[in-house]
């Protein structure tokens, strides 16, 4: 079990953190900041996957929302109507009452105390709510009082609401304790006497039939109903703002005279509130109320609390989902180039050397023909003098002898030459940085193209200047690389055909070497292909593809550059630049 | 016109001239060419008169495989040892193709040439 949750750890978890550039190595990665590749996968894809999901989520928010918020001000707004057009019901159905009493008795009945109070009775049975009622002269003087407190003979010129009531036929009061220190508010209607001046009837209304009235709207316990007045004071108990008579800080509409007009706002500042405002007014008379419904959106949203709840939790869940998937996607395709990466680099450095080996083999033909042929005398040779002794015993001529074997010793001194050569060129692996001839360099590696050269009818021209300074870099690095171009060159070309080596020393710091010839030339799709590995156009299995992709990273590894021109047909031509100092030593 | 036993057309020499040497020194005839074109002038010239011919691959006019298409057109039934020092397999199948009657790497031993050439000349008579 711990087995699989390491190798599922180790698929997750990056193992190219490890990664650090080899000089050796490095040449041959195609990408060399894993970690970059791997934040940047996870960043293109996270940015592509959750942007949408986050866009879609908060549409999704903004629509809920906005539908949510519809409902309630639509809810709220249903409320205060009902509400209103009860209130005012009740204010106008009183307001009638007064009126018809006031048509129907006229001053000389209603200035009878008695038939006051069984008018009173007969208003209380068929409405309630009126305590008591009295009829005023215009100068402010009780005429006739009926109702339970004594306030007969009482003066009310200097209160405010009998001035009012003068003004205007029919007149609401607001809510005030007056002289019997209890909340009661009056409405009153202006009729005339018969000698043409004016007088009141005044009822009071008690204000808990209203209170009960109202209360009746206060549906669930968020929703809170009541009046105030134009400046704010309440006129009805509100849970909220407390008792009657509170001065309250709503901002009231200032177009208090629209009393058609319902105005939802929501206030978020403290609590987050829906409140309806509506001056009432009836068809008789305006009254100072203005009706106020205030619902908390809290306790009206839980549906919509629920959806953002339930939102909220799936992008939640899928963010974290699609992030994890991510996660291990990005790290297991970053873990799988790296690997793949890293193998192909130890793979090529692995060919780099074996290249190296075959490189030598390459040459092992040229080289076995040189020794291959002074053999050949050495055996015939030494062969004629044993016959010389076999055949001709008895004239035996000492000097065609001592001929015969100094020819042997010809021919051993040119095998010994061929093989110190090698032997030369071999120790070249070994040696790692020094200073060296590239003109000596170039007819070295030629030496063993001779006799190739000559059947082939190859015109070798090297013109490398004795003026170039001696360069100091990797031997054996250049010479793979000479012996590499210089094979492929042999390789192209057909019998009388050209090969040019051609060295110039551009600067202080950087050599040229260009290595041309007249052969079959690299097709132009090719010549972008030829430095990558395993490509080949030797279809006869003959060649790896591996020579001039090595060659190219060897150039690179030299601090140096190489380019290349070809037509197909005329030939190729290989541009080196070499640094005449190996300033940043790679080889180590 | 004089018919010899083994012809050497071969480029190096003093090899060709000390195999002669052998040759004669064991009482056969031989005749050696140092160049392609003139072992082929000389075919023409005597007419094929010759048992064997000994043939280098690397001559420095013509390859030794067109010499011996050459040698073939002329008279297809000469014997052709084809001789070389580093002759490849593609070589080699191009030589059987033409009808080569060996293929020898060098150093060639006398004795295995002139066991060869006697048996040539018992199945000629």
């Amino acid at each position: 079990m711990t087995e699989k949750i390491q190798a599922f750890l180790k698929n997750i978890w990056p193992d190219f953190h490890k990664h650090k550039p080899s000089v050796h190595l490095n040449s041959f990665h195609t990408f060399t900041n894993y970690w970059r590749l791997w934040t940047l996968s996870i960043l293109i894809l996270a940015v592509t996957a959750l942007l949408p999901l986050c866009i879609v989520s908060l549409i999704n928010y903004q629509l809920i929302q906005q539908s949510v918020d519809t409902e309630l001000n639509l809810r709220a707004e249903r409320l205060t109507a009902t509400a209103k057009s009860a209130i005012t019901f009740f204010m106008e159905e009183r307001l009638d009452a007064l009126i018809f009493t006031v048509n129907e008795m006229g001053y000389d009945r209603l200035n009878d105390n008695a038939r006051l109070a069984d008018i009173l009775k007969n208003l209380k049975l068929g409405f309630g709510g009126l305590s008591d009622l009295s009829v005023i002269d215009k100068e402010g003087n009780q005429i006739a009082y009926a109702g339970p407190f004594n306030l007969e003979g009482k003066n009310y010129k200097n209160q405010s609401w009998f001035l009012e009531g003068l003004k205007k036929k029919n007149f609401v009061s607001e809510v005030f304790t007056g002289y019997r220190d209890v909340p009661h508010m009056i409405i009153a209607v202006r009729s005339l006497k018969p000698d043409g001046s004016s007088f009141i009837l005044r009822a009071t209304l008690d204000t808990d039939r209203l209170i009960q009235k109202i209360s009746s709207y206060k549906i669930g316990s968020h929703t809170d109903v009541f009046l105030v007045n134009h400046d704010g004071v309440l006129q009805t108990p509100s849970k909220t703002y407390g008792p009657i008579f509170t001065k309250t800080d709503l901002s009231l509409s200032t177009d208090l005279d629209k009393t058609d007009m319902i105005t939802i706002t929501s206030d978020t500042t403290n609590r987050n509130v829906l409140s309806g405002h509506s001056p009432i007014s009836t068809s008789l008379a305006g009254t100072p109320f203005i009706l106020v419904v205030e619902k908390e959106k809290q306790g009206m949203a839980q549906v919509w609390l629920a959806l953002r709840q339930s939102i909220n939790w799936t992008v939640g869940i899928s963010v974290f989902f699609i992030v994890f998937v991510i996660t291990f996607a990005s790290t297991f395709m970053v873990n799988k180039l790296y690997r793949l990466d890293k193998a192909k680099a130890e793979t090529m450095l692995q060919m780099e050397q074996n290249q190296q080996l075959a490189s030598i083999g390459q040459l092992a033909a040229g080289v076995a023909h040189e020794i291959n042929n002074p053999l050949a005398v050495i055996s015939q040779t030494a062969g004629y003098v044993k016959d010389l002794f076999s055949f001709k015993e008895e004239d035996l001529d000492a000097s065609e002898i001592v001929e015969n074997l100094d020819s042997i010793l010809e021919a051993v001194d040119r095998c010994g030459t061929i093989t110190q050569q090698l032997l030369g060129f071999v120790r070249q692996f070994d040696v790692k940085v020094n200073k060296i001839s590239l003109g000596k360099m170039v007819s070295e590696v030629l030496s063993f193209h001779k006799k190739e050269a000559e059947y082939k009818k190859i015109q070798i021209t090297v013109s490398i200047p004795d003026s170039i300074p001696d360069m100091e870099t990797d031997s054996g690095k250049l010479q793979q690389i000479l012996v590499n171009l210089i094979n492929n060159a042999f390789q192209a070309v057909d019998e009388g055909s050209c090969l040019d080596i051609l060295g110039s020393q551009i600067d202080d710091e950087w050599i040229e070497l260009v290595i041309q010839d007249t052969g079959c030339g690299i097709a132009e799709e090719n010549l972008v292909k030829i430095q990558e590995p395993f490509f080949s156009t030797k279809q006869d299995k003959m060649g790896t593809g591996l020579g001039l992709s090595i060659t190219y990273g060897l150039v690179k590894k030299l601090g140096g550059k190489i380019c290349v021109q070809s037509t197909q047909g005329v030939g190729t031509s290989f541009t080196l630049t070499f640094p005449i100092t190996l300033e940043n030593e790679e080889s180590a | 016109m004089k018919h010899i036993d083994i012809l050497i057309i071969d480029d190096e020499k003093k090899f060709a001239a000390m195999l002669s040497k052998r040759i004669q020194l064991r009482g056969y005839t031989a005749g050696v060419c140092y160049d392609g074109e003139t072992g082929l002038k000389w075919i023409k010239e005597n007419k094929g008169a010759v048992t064997l011919i000994l043939l280098d691959l690397q001559l420095p006019d013509i390859y030794g495989t067109k010499v011996l298409a050459g040698i073939k057109d002329l008279h297809p039934d000469i014997p052709v040892i084809v001789l070389t020092g580093h002759g490849t397999e593609q070589d080699r199948q191009e030589c059987d193709r033409l009808g080569a009657y060996q293929f020898i790497h060098k150093p060639l031993k006398i004795d295995t040439l002139m066991a060869t050439l006697e048996n040539i000349r018992e199945h000629s008579k």
